[in-house]
């Protein structure tokens, strides 16, 4: 990361200093955070702490407090121009404390800053080490011929499965996780290197959990009650194998664990009116009252573009015609619909993390020790 | 069983030695005269009465048992066994001593005047009382001199005691009390031998008022701006007696435009609520005002609970007033969040599993209307018991909102190591 990154910041650093110290540094932290996100194996939190040492590095801030501010304002900044933002608000959140209660040891302000920056490099890489230590943690709870269900894609999942598929016998199902359809990605990987997987319903999640022995599931944040926001539908996967006394275990890098605490689903930052709300009048279904969110979700829909489940009963009576649209949901529909959910601590049997296999009220013990101190 | 007889035996053997110790004379009038017995009965009960608040525990229920051994009919023996059964479940929790007469010591004036306040529910809650009592021990630390021979650190911690002692004989002290002056205490032996006396009366008086602002006005503050965030517009909020800190979120967050409104559920003896309505009405917040039978019928509206408390448990218990059990068990049943307001500096290491271990009896001049009041203590077989709080369990807790953030009941064991151990 930091050679490729380090000529462009030293040079724009140079010539701001030179020309105007007072004028805002013309940084785009958003082009910045989508350019380090291109990058396959670097999850949201840590990109958006790279775009933040990248505007440190930019930032003509003279002391810890105006630093601070910047920082606050270019994570707004991301926060306000990411759909869901709760996973990079994670990110943002540990490295703000952490500059803030960063030892103010150095001679001049810009060596901190320039320690600032060699740190925050330093922990992203170390970051990347994390899920392979998470796979680690995982394998000891995972037996032989064990068959395993996970949700959607989750690159920590894909690790702790592709580790115990090395060393142990393991079959995957996973769930389609409608409307993004990332379940076909995970399957697609799995079977490419050799993993016996298949992809259910998320509707059909109850009728196979019996042959389920553990569930996996990957999260965007680790709240402080100790629950877990995940891709919608795995709070019902939670509920479901809590019913079947199935353990639920959930996979999540410590710089997922967010400050938050959703006191229920509607609570969550994600959630805005327009969500699980009733169409107005059936007659004007051109969409003039939507907002943004849902014109960012079809943009989301249309880059992931999954095939939509076919109704099959019904496209073949209707012969003549393509996929009839009431088969599948319209765009509008599914603005409707949550992108993510909230389970609940007392569902989630274990936290993987790399800090240690934490229970949830640990996870929480973990947050008010790390935070609050 | 003969275990229960033979220390029912010892308590009757003991009461009547106390009897002949204490009341001889009334003792024997009354056995003189059997025909004054009712008249007399009614006197003495009220004797007891008056005397119960200032015995202690196993005191209350002898005195109550002396009015038996005097009437000494055989019907009234039977009822030894009730009577005695009601006052020893609650014997422990210490009736309440009313500071009679002149103080003992050097009590200062501001701290008897407290006293008074205190033992007559005039300030109430367990952040008025530790505000009001730091505040009256700054008054006592500016008029303390230091006797000769001795220091300010060593010899002020001795007069405070005397200062405390007299407190908690007019009503045992709150949790927030007793760790506020433990930190004071050890302000106390900390300061330096070598200070100018007046310098450090005034540091003292400053880390007081330190004290007051951090961790209970800051504390508030970041409180009410932590629950706004989980009140949204359109929500039905419910809220059980009256907590100063839950006041302040919901006038907080109706100043910040927060379309809401408010049930208030109350419960008899002390109606607290209605001071909690008077103000949020007078705010204009849309309120309703219930007692606690009616909450079954009302609880569906609800969509978040939020009650104050008097001190939170390491076991993510919390204690507060007395129905708050209750209603938080009522919430869980319906999935309702139930949150918790509460400032760390409640924080208390002990864990109680029921809220019998410990607990406050209300005075009769609280849990009684003064109208009724004769007619209820002139009845025999009448025994009046109002526990002023209960135990809500950490399952029937959502969380609890405090300056740290918003956590799960099961990490309040972790707030001493988040704030360092000196806080609490």
């Amino acid at each position: 990361m930091s050679p490729r990154l380090a000529p462009p910041s030293a040079v724009a650093a140079q010539t701001i200093s030179e020309s105007s110290p007072i004028a805002s540094p013309p940084f785009d932290i958003i082009a910045a955070y989508r350019r380090i996100l291109n990058d396959d194996s670097i999850s949201m939190p840590v990109a958006a702490i790279l775009a933040l040492v990248e505007l440190i590095e930019f930032s003509t801030a003279g002391t810890t407090f105006e630093l601070v501010q910047a920082l606050t304002d270019g994570a707004e900044q991301l926060k306000s121009r990411t759909p869901n933002s709760i996973s990079l608000s994670a990110g943002v959140e540990l490295f703000v404390a952490f500059v803030t209660l960063f030892p103010h040891e150095s001679d001049s302000f810009d060596d901190l800053k320039a320690e600032l920056v060699s740190e925050g490099r330093k922990y992203a890489q170390e970051a990347q080490t994390y899920r392979a230590k998470i796979a680690e943690f995982t394998f000891k709870f995972i037996k032989d011929n064990a068959v395993i269900l996970t949700h959607s894609y989750s690159r920590v999942v894909m690790h702790a499965l592709l580790h115990a598929h090395k060393h142990k016998r393991i079959s995957v199902y996973v769930t389609e996780a409608r409307p993004r359809g990332l379940g076909i990605k995970t399957c697609e990987a799995l079977t490419a290197l050799g993993v016996p997987c298949t992809v259910v319903l998320d509707s059909a999640v109850a009728y196979l959990m019996d042959k389920v022995d553990v569930v996996l599931v990957g999260s965007e944040a680790v709240v402080e009650s100790g629950g877990l926001i995940n891709a919608v539908g795995s709070y019902q996967l939670a509920i479901i194998a809590k019913a079947h006394h199935k353990p639920f275990y959930a996979l999540a890098e410590s710089y997922k664990f967010h400050r938050l605490f959703p006191l229920s689903q509607y609570d969550l930052p994600t959630h805005t009116p327009n969500i699980l709300s009733f169409p107005r009048a059936p007659a004007s279904s051109s969409a003039p009252g939507l907002g943004s969110p849902s014109a960012s979700y079809t943009a989301a829909l249309a880059a992931a573009a999954p095939p939509p489940t076919p109704a099959r009963g019904l496209s073949s009576t209707n012969l003549g015609h393509p996929p009839p649209a009431s088969a599948s949901m319209t765009s509008d529909q599914l603005a409707r619909n949550p992108e993510v959910d909230y389970t609940r601590p007392d569902l989630i049997t274990l936290v993987f993390s790399d800090v240690g296999i934490l229970t949830p009220s640990g996870v929480s013990q973990y947050l008010v020790g790390m935070f609050a101190g | 069983m003969s275990k229960q007889e033979r220390r029912e035996l010892q308590e009757k053997q003991r009461a009547a030695k106390e009897v002949a110790k204490a009341q001889p004379a009334k003792g024997a009038k009354a056995a003189n005269k059997p025909s004054q017995a009712s008249q007399d009965n009614q006197s003495s009960k009220k004797l007891s009465k008056a005397a119960e608040p200032s015995t202690p525990s196993l005191g209350a229920s002898a005195s109550a048992k002396s009015l038996n051994a005097t009437s000494a009919s055989t019907s009234q023996h039977n009822l030894t066994g009730t009577e005695a059964f009601g006052l020893r479940i609650f014997s422990h929790f210490g009736a309440i001593k009313h500071p009679s007469g002149p103080a003992k010591g050097d009590i200062h004036p501001a701290i008897v005047r407290l006293g008074r306040q205190f033992a007559e529910f005039a300030i109430t809650g367990a952040n008025a009382r530790c505000i009001a009592t730091l505040t009256a021990f700054q008054s006592v630390i500016q008029d303390y001199s230091t006797p000769p021979n001795t220091t300010l650190s060593r010899h002020l911690t001795t007069h405070l005691s005397h200062q405390i002692n007299h407190l908690v004989g007019a009503r045992p002290m709150s949790v927030s009390m007793a760790n506020a002056i433990k930190h004071i205490k050890v302000e106390i032996t900390n300061s330096d031998i070598d200070m100018p006396e007046q310098n450090a009366k005034d540091e003292l008086c400053h880390k007081i008022d330190l004290y007051i602002r951090d961790r209970i006005i800051v504390a508030d503050k970041v409180i009410r701006t932590t629950a706004l965030r989980k009140i949204q517009d359109g929500d039905t909020i419910l809220t059980y007696a009256r907590s100063s800190v839950v006041e302040k979120v919901l006038l907080y967050a109706h100043s910040k435009g927060r379309e809401f409104s408010v049930i208030v559920v109350d419960s008899r003896p002390m109606l607290e609520g209605k001071g909690l309505l008077s103000k949020l009405s007078s705010a204009g917040i849309r309120c309703t005002y219930i007692l606690l039978p009616a909450l079954p019928s009302i609880i569906d509206e609800v969509n978040i609970v939020f009650v104050g408390a008097h001190s939170m448990l390491s076991n993510g218990a919390v204690f507060s007033r007395a129905g708050t059990a209750m209603v938080a068990m009522m919430a869980q049943e319906r999935s309702i969040p139930f949150v918790v307001c509460c400032e760390t500096y409640k924080y208390s290491e002990g864990i109680h599993l029921d809220s019998f271990t410990k607990n406050e009896l209300a005075p009769l001049s609280v849990s009684i209307p003064a109208a009724s009041s004769e007619e209820v203590q002139s009845e025999p077989n009448l025994q009046i018991l109002n526990p002023l709080y209960d135990l809500t369990p950490p399952t029937n807790i959502t969380a609890v909102v405090t300056e740290v953030g918003v956590i799960p009941p099961s990490s309040v064991s972790s707030l001493p190591f988040a704030l360092g151990r000196q806080f609490i």
